[in-house]
């Protein structure tokens, strides 16, 4: 793929980095409970704060993931909070069992943050994508997978995993700056689906960055003259279904967008909760073949997950049930 | 006989007792006995009524399927007061004694080191012994947790590797060598013992000595594989296996005899 795809035109202001955004807040968390205690895997973006005002609440595992989760653990029996960052896709494919035996078999709060989940690192290809992440730890006991859309949201989900010592936590963060949300994305509690945008005609579910694609796509279908709602899902794990049953409402077709696999993840999540007398689902998700050198947003329309693909299929579907009729 | 030897013996009894009603890892809970002996009745501050007492020493069994021999050990202890049999092969969470669920191997210093950590920005002086096989050291994790800790200067933290010098498949250094292995934990960074993992107060004296340091250490304890049980010492067949009625009562009055 050669072309450069155009972002999405909804916002005017300048993308965020969802790491700049969690610095300082990482940093104020660690000044007022010395409880909390984070690690990072020779990737101190996050924790550059933190080290500088309290160096005692930062410890570096060097490029080790399985030693850096086993070391969580420890810590976490030890009493203290551990919030454990590193590139998504090492940290959880390379540490998986220690994720699975030594933080959630046991429950233990252990905050796992997966720096650059989904297709964000672009062109480095495919061993530092990770549209595995949500499908592997959706299938952890106990996890809670959050997939904030812009930097606003992760500031919202990193308030509420710290507030929440129940269990363990995967987030997904971006490896590169977002497109900033309409205000209503991103503030408020990231357990609940939030509406961005009516519509009576379809209501796309999107997750992470493809929200922003799903905004575009609804701007688009606008001047096709379908309306479209746009919800935004964070919390994956537990899965709110039933917010998603009322959002859904008497629309005849929810498409759910996601740069993820389909296992674990939004799409089969939506489905179930619609149940088989629902309205037509259709998933948009990636998929795995292997991708070509490209940027963030060619790989999303690669996949089909960037808000043009998700308009043509919206646009196939009406066009079918016209036929049809 | 002391006291921690014939703790010992007792203990050894209860794992044959074990394995007479089902398969079991033979091999590798027996020959750990020793170096849990020496630990429980000299070396881990504890306190015998209060198995989670806070200010406790922790020992984590990263080699997992040595489970019913730490199991023997604490019942003997009084720890546990349950039936062995309905325990499960490798530590789990729930179990009085039992620190850390393990049995994947390559596990347990990684944990270990965290729990040595936590001690230290606790302000607590605790310390914690992590009790690794030999033919664990193949995976690569504990080297990622042995530079860890010796990066980070975890004087507190003190490894056994039970050097019975046999795994599943046979002899460590045959399936993949681990020798020079003192010198690789030098190399690492730690402060490094050997010993006859059978000699109770050697052991003992040996983990003293590696008390005082600002960096790791370990213990590399040589020990005999099914040891206690003559026709299963050294033979890796009985890594894993039940004993029938005559191997029983072979086994049984080996462990009586000695007495």
């Amino acid at each position: 793929m050669t072309t450069t795809s155009i972002p999405p035109a909804h916002t005017s202001v300048a993308p965020q980095s969802m790491r700049v955004a969690l610095a300082p807040v990482l940093a104020a968390a660690v000044a007022a409970d010395a409880g909390l205690i984070t690690l990072g895997a020779d990737g101190r973006a996050l924790f550059q704060q933190v080290l500088e005002q309290n160096p005692r609440g930062y410890v570096d595992a060097g490029i080790a993931e399985a030693n850096l989760v086993g070391v969580a653990a420890g810590l976490a029996r030890s009493g203290l909070r551990p919030v454990a960052a590193a590139m998504a896709p090492f940290l959880v494919r390379r540490a998986y069992e220690q994720i699975r035996l030594d933080v959630c078999v046991p429950g233990l709060p252990v905050v796992l943050l997966g720096v650059g989940g989904g297709l964000g690192y672009g062109p480095l290809g495919p061993t530092h994508h990770a549209t595995d992440d949500i499908t592997l730890m959706s299938a952890m006991p106990g996890m809670k997978v959050y997939c904030p859309a812009d930097a606003a949201d992760a500031v919202s989900v990193m308030r509420a995993v710290l507030a929440d010592a129940s269990g363990p936590a995967y987030v997904r963060l971006s490896a590169r700056p977002d497109p900033v949300l309409p205000p209503a994305a991103s503030t408020g509690a990231p357990h609940a689906p939030r509406l961005l945008r009516d519509g009576d005609d379809v209501l796309i579910v999107a997750t992470g960055r493809c929200v922003a694609e799903a905004l575009d796509a609804a701007d688009g279908l606008a001047a096709d003259g379908v309306a479209a709602a746009v919800a935004s899902v964070t919390t994956l794990h537990p899965f709110p279904a039933t917010a998603i049953r009322e959002l859904a409402g008497r629309r005849p077709l929810v498409v759910t967008a996601a740069e993820s696999l389909a296992p674990g993840g939004l799409g089969p999540s939506t489905a179930e909760a619609l149940g088989r007398r629902g309205p037509a689902v259709i998933s948009l998700h990636t998929d795995h073949r292997y991708p070509p050198v490209a940027s963030h947003q060619d790989l999303l329309r690669f996949y089909g997950v960037d808000g043009q693909s998700i308009r043509s299929a919206v646009l196939s579907y009406r066009n079918r049930k016209t036929r049809e009729a | 006989m002391s006291n921690a030897d014939e703790l010992a013996r007792r203990a050894r009894l209860r794992v044959v007792e074990l394995a007479a009603r089902k398969a079991i890892h033979l091999g590798p809970a027996l020959s750990l006995i020793d170096v849990l002996a020496a630990l429980y009745t000299r070396i881990l501050r504890r306190d015998p009524a209060r198995p989670d007492w806070p200010e406790r020493d922790l020992l984590v069994l990263s080699k997992g399927h040595g489970a019913y021999g730490l199991y023997a050990v604490l019942a003997e202890l009084g720890v546990l007061t349950t039936d062995l049999n309905e325990l499960p092969g490798h530590p789990s969470d729930g179990i009085p004694g039992i620190e850390a669920a393990t049995g994947a191997l390559g596990h347990g210093l990684s944990l270990a080191s965290g729990l040595a950590l936590g001690a230290r920005l606790a302000g607590k002086d605790r310390r914690v012994y992590v009790i690794t096989g030999d033919g664990e050291l193949d995976e690569g994790s504990n080297w990622e947790a042995a530079q860890f800790a010796a990066h980070h200067r975890l004087g507190n933290l003190v490894a056994v590797v039970d050097r019975n010098r046999f795994q599943q498949e046979g002899d460590t250094e045959e399936v993949c060598a681990l020798e020079p292995l003192a010198d690789k934990w030098r190399a690492f960074g730690w402060r490094v013992g050997e010993t006859d993992g059978h000699d109770i107060t050697a052991i003992g004296d040996a983990l003293n000595a590696l008390r005082a340091g600002d960096t790791p250490a370990v213990l590399i304890a040589h020990t005999t594989k099914g040891k206690g049980v003559p026709f299963a010492e050294g033979d890796p067949s009985w890594h894993m296996g039940e004993l029938d009625a005559v191997q029983h009562r072979i086994a049984v009055a080996a462990l009586t005899t000695t007495a």
